[in-house]
């Protein structure tokens, strides 16, 4: 690893947070919100059992295990929520 | 053809397979094929797929679970126990999960999750499919020979490799999309480098391993697979409807043997009329065999006087399969 020397913010960079701000900020936010869904939607594929659906063969999925954990619970959380709306509307 | 020239023309083959319905006799030709190449000098090792092996019986040891043994010079043989490896994996997961969150106790829902998994009934053939690329990766020997298990199984065995293989590139395509969301948003916050995915990197791995596995099943080079049949209506309807799956999944199709054939030199002696009616129907089959598969029956093996274990027996069976030593 290579130490880097913090250095005082510069009159640049606080344009280029401005500019970051304006136009940046929205779209990093859009893109992790995009991506935040697509590990829900992930989860649900790998780890279907855990909600009782069955996918996929349980072997490799045990390997993705250990990765998931922490948004194991607030993903049950939101797949279980939309189905209670489901149920709800019926 | 005969077995023999079958592997002196073929000498780039290191995957050896017997299919066949239950109770025909591969594991004795798994044994008696791994016998005769280890008295030609070559390493070989025969394992058994099957959660129900015979290799233990055949050879007169105790092997199961027990990693490769030696059972005379050059030749070892192996049973895998799934069960056991199940329990370790399980551990290793656990083991994984403490590391990375520094847990002492792994959270209950997470528990059950491991627990149920192992009880799935796919997941002893997964296990036993992951640990056959362990072995075959270790490339210690000259010949891998497979007593494979009976030929529903090792369809499912050979369809859950491109089962697994399509499920994999699917998620992996997932995967590989939500890298390029994450990086999109570190471009914009003008971080340097976005983490490293972890899970693409393990769904590669794990997509390594089952094309390790599923290409030397259909490796034409590498790779034969030997049908075994005896002189049976239903074993011969069985065994052309399967042939015809395998072919499907490309598998190389090396031959046909016989097994269990009633000496014919019996004929000229004075046997019971059971016996010569049951003679003369094996004709009739033995004739079809040779027509339907017509040009690949490599050899005809009679039925013995007694059971094939113990190693004298099982050179006895290599003889007969490869002729003389």
């Amino acid at each position: 690893m290579t130490e880097e020397k913090e250095k005082k913010p510069g009159w640049f960079d606080g344009v280029k947070s401005v500019l970051y701000g304006m136009a940046g900020h929205d779209m990093a936010r859009y893109a992790l919100k995009t991506r935040g869904s697509m590990e829900h939607l992930f989860i649900l594929i790998t780890m279907g059992d855990l909600l009782g659906i069955p996918i996929l063969p349980p072997y490799y999925s045990l390997r993705l295990l250990p990765y998931v954990v922490p948004q194991i619970s607030t993903w049950k959380r939101r797949m279980l929520r939309e189905k209670d709306l489901t149920d709800a509307l019926a | 053809m005969s077995m023999r020239e079958v592997f002196d023309k073929n000498p780039d083959r290191r995957y050896i397979m017997f299919g066949g319905k239950g109770g025909l006799g591969k594991t004795t030709f798994s044994a008696a094929t791994a016998y005769w190449l280890a008295k030609q000098g070559y390493k070989v090792l025969v394992f058994s797929v099957d959660p129900q092996a015979s290799l233990s019986d055949i050879f007169k040891r105790d092997i199961f679970g027990k990693g490769p043994v030696e059972i005379m010079p050059n030749l070892f043989a192996q049973e895998i126990d799934a069960d056991q490896r199940i329990t370790e994996y399980q551990e290793e997961i656990r083991q994984k999960i403490r590391d990375m969150y520094g847990m002492t106790e792994i959270p209950e829902e997470i528990e059950n999750y491991i627990q149920a998994a192992a009880a799935e009934p796919a997941m002893e053939e997964s296990a036993i499919f992951d640990e056959v690329v362990d072995i075959v990766g270790s490339g210690n020997y000259d010949y891998y020979i497979y007593d494979l298990v009976p030929l529903g199984h090792a369809l499912y065995y050979l369809s859950m490799a491109s089962v697994y293989d399509q499920w994999i590139d699917k998620i992996t395509a997932l995967r590989t999309e939500m890298e390029e969301y994450s990086q999109v948003a570190s471009v914009m916050q003008r971080n340097k480098e976005s983490e490293e995915d972890q899970i693409l990197k393990e769904l590669q791995f794990i997509k390594h391993r089952i094309n390790t596995s599923s290409g030397i099943l259909t490796d034409k080079l590498k790779t034969a697979f030997f049908f075994v049949v005896t002189p049976e209506e239903m074993i011969i309807l069985d065994t052309k409807k399967a042939a015809g799956l395998f072919a499907k999944f490309d598998v190389p199709l090396a031959g046909y043997i016989v097994n269990r054939v009633i000496p014919p030199e019996l004929a000229g002696q004075n046997i019971p009329a059971y016996l010569r009616n049951r003679m003369e129907m094996q004709t009739t089959y033995l004739k079809e065999i040779d027509q339907v598969f017509s040009g690949e029956v490599l050899a005809r093996i009679p039925e013995f006087e007694r059971d094939i274990t113990g190693l004298p027996m099982i050179e006895r069976m290599a003889e007969v399969m490869f002729g003389g030593k």
